[in-house]
């Protein structure tokens, strides 16, 4: 966080700390999965798949209204993969085939093939919409360079680092007019920053570019990594906010904050979006019990581990649902 | 001379293109009981056949099911095995890609053959020799919990037993060519000598069958030429992330055999054959043509389909154009 920037000036939300908030992505209703495939198929236009898809993030809103979630994402609806997505818009990229990341789940993967720019922004269209249909703050959601970079095929860099660079130049611009449209909040995700400790410097010297201009509360989500062996240098990211799994791990990483603290507001991760077992009320109180110990709950923003997209809409209402009381049970007690 | 070629084990799993993706689809059926495990079993079997026959046009010498029955290289052992359960998803090393970790809660048994039965298919439908791949079990310790066993070498080797059983019963079903996957020994010198002992027990379970110890996704350095003293036929070496393993290479023993990843099987940009046969020329040169199979750097399911196939036809191109 740059000196002139307060967290108490950036973070207005209501009430003594533990937000709750989500990492990302929410799962499709069914008319959603049907609309994407008829719309593939040429059997439904784009603007009835955009109906269609500005009516699910509505009721993602209202959803997360409903339960008094704290700060809110707009869900995602429109998104297929979180780096295709931005690869799709971005010349220099192209899609590539289909690869399997894992059991009967595929991706495409892009291929750089030119130099990388921005026409256009990509994501402020729908955090606007987003933003209109609540008075809670709504995150913006980007994906990071590292992470777009490392998930992506190179026919045309000479370097990892040259390519990682260009995209930050274009992360950063996407963040910079989101920041200009209103939002308040940004979050770029970084989940591939745990996989080659020899390059979290990498990591760190693009997440410079992106956040260096911004105002914005900034946070990046991390996951499925080493993490015990990428803390404590992960905090040199220069964001905000890191969010991590905790229930997935069954906080281990705790143990880690008693040699080094933990100098960041905490995006703490309580529930396992790979699980259809729902964590109780009483289990994820207890992880932010044992949380608070190491962080103060005017730093802590409380959500799932990940993106809920792999769940049924109704295990991630419940998931939700179960933070949200969890986290009110807590705060009772603060 | 003949420079033989073969892949590293998996293949990308969707077609081409255009055309149905059947194994996909029937899983989806599955989820929803709309289909069976008859009909999966069915949709396997019809995509082992096609990487086969496709790794058989291009060139291939000695081929692979293309591991299209599996969703990693540890989760068939797994569940077949006793001992352990299926936990949740892991990085698959420096890869977008997950596996399930194996967590260890009883003594492991072997409980019958994991992976016999879609060898023997794969055999009947290939006109090449069909490469047996297990993973290794320092490997699969690494990659696993292990919640019974009182320390990490008694567990190595418990898992060692295991596969040597599978090992056993693979070149009884007819495998000529058994190869032995250890990409987590290159970050573990520490285990070295434990992998010798361990993976000994697997290769003396085998008359006949040629053993290949399979590295990838990075180089053998740390672990030096100590590495040869592990009792196999041949090793394995990715040259593309692990450029310095030609160094290694220099020093191998001269009655093994080496397996050499000179084909990026991790991203499209698609080699040069002439290059390819630059470098091949080297390594016969190196340690002659008789000991010598080339190979993408590692399994090439990291690819979409079509540059996958493009990959081992350069490299059966290649390998052909310093054999003529």
């Amino acid at each position: 966080m740059s000196a002139e920037k307060r967290f108490e000036d950036v973070v207005d939300l209501d009430g003594p700390g533990l937000w709750t908030t989500s990492v990302g992505s929410f799962p499709k209703p069914d008319y959603i999965t049907r609309a994407r495939s008829q719309f593939a198929r040429n059997e439904i236009s784009r603007e009835e798949l955009f109906a269609l898809e500005r009516k699910a993030t509505r009721e993602w809103i209202e959803f997360q209204d409903s339960i008094g979630t704290d700060l809110l994402v707009d869900g995602e609806q429109y998104r297929g993969d979180m780096v295709a997505y931005f690869a799709e818009e971005l010349p220099g990229l192209d899609m590539g085939g289909l690869v399997r990341s894992y059991g009967n789940r595929y991706y495409r993967k892009p291929i750089a093939t030119g130099p990388i720019g921005r026409d256009k922004p990509i994501t402020v269209e729908w955090w606007q919409y987003a933003q209109s249909l609540t008075d809670k703050p709504v995150k913006g959601m980007l994906t990071g360079p590292y992470t777009i970079m490392d998930w992506s095929f190179n026919e045309h860099y000479a370097t990892r680092r040259d390519f990682t660079l260009d995209l930050a130049k274009v992360i950063r611009d996407e963040a910079l007019d989101l920041e200009k449209a209103g939002a308040r909040y940004i979050q770029i995700d970084e989940p591939a920053a745990s996989t080659r400790m020899d390059e979290l410097d990498l990591v760190i010297e693009a997440m410079q570019i992106v956040t260096e201009p911004l105002s914005a509360h900034t946070i990046t989500h991390i996951c499925y990594g080493d993490f015990h062996k990428a803390y404590p240098k992960m905090l040199d990211i220069p964001v905000d906010q890191i969010d991590l799994e905790f229930a997935n791990s069954e906080y281990s990483l705790l143990d880690e904050f008693s040699d080094a603290p933990f100098t960041k507001a905490i995006g703490l991760g309580v529930t396992d979006v790979h699980s259809h077992e729902i964590e109780s009320v009483d289990e994820i109180a207890d992880g932010i019990r044992r949380s608070l110990k190491h962080i103060p709950p005017d730093r802590m923003f409380v959500d799932p581990d990940c993106g809920l997209k792999t769940r049924t809409v109704d295990e991630a209402k419940e998931q939700l649902t179960n933070i949200k009381k969890a986290v009110d049970v807590v705060r009772a007690e603060l | 001379m003949t420079i033989e070629t073969t892949v590293v084990g998996s293949y990308p799993k969707p077609p081409e293109e255009g055309r149905p993706f059947t194994v996909r689809k029937t899983l989806h059926a599955i989820e929803k009981g709309h289909a069976t495990p008859e009909d999966l079993a069915k949709a396997q079997d019809d995509l082992v056949t096609e990487v086969i026959r496709e790794q058989e046009a291009a060139g291939i010498d000695l081929v692979t099911d293309g591991h299209a029955r599996w969703d990693d290289i540890l989760t068939p052992f797994a569940r077949r095995f006793r001992g352990f359960e299926i936990g949740g998803l892991l990085r698959w090393f420096d890869n977008n890609v997950y596996y399930r970790k194996p967590i260890c809660t009883a003594p492991l048994e072997w409980g019958g053959p994991a992976t016999v039965e879609a060898f023997t298919f794969a055999q009947s439908v290939a006109t090449n020799p069909v490469k047996a791949v297990i993973p290794g079990p320092v490997t699969f310790a690494r990659l696993s919990i292990d919640e019974h066993y009182a320390d990490h070498q008694s567990f190595v080797l418990a898992i060692a037993r295991v596969l040597a059983q599978e090992a056993f019963e693979l070149e009884a079903a007819g495998a000529t060519v058994i190869q032995i996957d250890e990409p987590a020994l290159l970050d573990a010198p520490e285990d070295l000598q434990l992998a010798q002992d361990a993976i000994y027990l697997i290769t003396s379970e085998l008359k006949s069958a040629e053993s290949i110890l399979a590295t990838y996704f990075g180089d053998a350095k740390r672990l030096g030429p100590e590495l040869f003293d592990i009792r196999v036929d041949g090793f394995g070496f990715d040259l593309i992330s692990g450029p310095e393993n030609i160094q290694l290479i220099r020093e191998l023993p001269a009655e093994k055999k080496l397996q050499a990843g000179i084909v990026d099987a991790r991203n499209t940009k698609l080699e040069d054959v002439e290059a390819l046969s630059r470098q091949i020329e080297e390594l016969c040169s190196t340690v002659g043509d008789d000991r010598l199979r080339v190979s993408p750097s590692a399994g090439l399911e990291f690819l979409p389909r079509d540059k996958a196939r493009a990959k081992v036809e350069r490299l059966a191109a290649a390998a052909q154009k310093v054999g003529a």
